[in-house]
């Protein structure tokens, strides 16, 4: 026997505690302060390996789409470790502006920003803005509730935008979302989310593994068999 | 043995308590690494103008009327008010498009349009950061046992008093160390009288007999 039972009941109690943790960040999220008391964000949780794959892949075809998204190959190379993603959104802060005249947006008064033109859905274009940037930074609280709970519990994560993006582009999230942040998070002995080597993006665990033992291993076995 | 009075060990803990709220608040989670939020905390002297200011808002805004009674009423006990804050322009390179302009460098180049309330176009995420810092500060309170309440309006009306120097957004969390808790009380301040002078005001038409009929009723 080459692996132990309980080896193999160790890797399936992380993975669940993992995903018991994402169900405990998502209440702490929903509970987080809000402006008005008002429930304008959503959090969706996507512990699924292959919706994780899916994402991943989401955000490197993003990644050639416009040149400051570059680092977005290394934000998937970290979010393909992650056991669970937590995506946040904010569903009024694209047709909806707060009508408080805040000024954040720029626009003066929020009527100015209804009759502004919104960006195109177009390669290259994250968020359809100018979004109500009150309504949108919303979502910090239930980000923050996030982060702030996984720090009590001990598991590690990591917040990214590209991922919140990509997860609008694949239409998985509610139609109004205007605004999207993406948690990972990890329950492992190393966190994936930081300290990590340059180029991540193109050497990682799992690159490595492709380029050299599966390449190896099939020559291997049939020479040492 | 010396005897403590109860009232200073509030006051102390309260000091201390709002120093771990900045802490909280410096080493929550920043984008891009960035962190160049301004903190400073403000106590009765300033909150009363705030609670002025808002209250002189009352024609213009239900809402920060309410707020500057409610702070005029805070600072009776314990009570203090952090104020995150940051200059608006982007400093990330991310291109998201959520200012509305395409790129980082087209935003940061866009004329400022100044307001009482806040400075804009501002970067989201640059908002942002000092939000969550808020949240991380709001949640150091809520392990404390303060109570707390994260305010807007007081925000905007320490930007308006330019109360901290050199910033275009502004975020405030208000903690009272009282005997009850002292924040979310929706009857205290907009009571029966208040809502029926409101609902009068703002749906003339739903009380007045016939049409034609004049809106005041004393004449």
């Amino acid at each position: 026997m080459s692996v132990e039972r309980t080896l193999k009941q160790f890797e399936e109690d992380r993975k669940e505690a993992a995903q018991i943790a994402a169900r405990m960040l998502l209440a702490s999220a929903v509970t987080s302060p809000r402006v008005g008391g008002v429930g304008e964000c959503t959090v969706h949780i996507i512990d699924d390996e292959c919706d994780i794959e899916d994402l991943c892949q989401a955000v490197e075809e993003m990644s050639s789409e416009n040149k400051a998204w570059e680092f977005f190959m290394r934000d998937a190379a970290m979010i393909r470790d992650a056991d669970a993603v937590l995506v946040v959104t904010s569903l009024r802060s694209l047709t909806d502006p707060s009508d408080i005249n805040c000024n954040l947006c720029g626009k003066l008064t929020c009527e100015y920003l209804r009759k502004e033109d919104k960006l195109p859905l177009e390669p290259g274009v994250a968020y359809t803005g100018p979004l109500c940037t009150f309504r949108a930074m919303n979502i910090s609280y239930a980000v923050d509730g996030i982060a702030t709970l996984a720090r009590n519990l001990g598991i590690d994560y990591g917040v990214y935008w590209s991922a919140g993006a990509a997860a609008m582009r694949m239409g998985i999230l509610p139609k109004a979302t205007g605004f999207a942040l993406a948690v990972a998070i990890s329950v492992t002995e190393k966190s994936p989310f930081r300290d990590i080597p340059v180029k991540y993006g193109e050497i990682n665990e799992r690159t490595m593994n492709d380029r050299i033992i599966r390449r190896l291993w099939p020559q291997f076995r049939s020479i040492y068999s | 043995m010396a005897i403590r009075e109860m009232d200073d060990m509030l006051q102390a803990g309260l000091d201390r308590a709002v120093e771990m709220m900045a802490l909280a608040a410096q080493t929550s989670f920043k984008f891009g690494k960035r962190n160049t939020m301004k903190l400073i905390k403000i106590t009765n002297e300033e909150i009363e103008q705030l609670a002025e200011y808002c209250f002189s808002l009352g024609d213009m805004s239900p809402l920060a009327a309410r707020d500057g009674r409610f702070a005029a009423d805070l600072i009776k006990e314990p009570a203090a008010v952090l104020l995150i804050g940051d200059k608006r322009q982007s400093l990330f390179n991310y291109n998201c498009g959520a200012c509305g302009y395409r790129t980082c460098a087209e935003l940061n180049k866009a004329e400022m349009v100044e307001s009482l309330t806040s400075n804009g176009p501002s970067c989201i995420f640059r908002n942002i950061n000092i939000h969550m810092a808020a949240d991380a500060a709001a949640a150091m309170a809520w392990r404390l046992g303060l109570h707390c309440r994260v305010f807007s309006t007081l925000a905007f009306a320490a930007k308006a008093l330019e109360i901290m120097p050199d910033v275009d957004i502004i975020v405030s969390i208000a903690v009272s160390a009282a005997k009850v808790d002292p924040f979310f009380d929706r009857h205290k301040f907009w009571t029966q009288d208040v809502w029926d002078q409101t609902f009068k005001k703002e749906f003339p038409t739903f009380t007045r007999g016939f049409i034609g009929a004049v809106e005041d009723e004393d004449w």
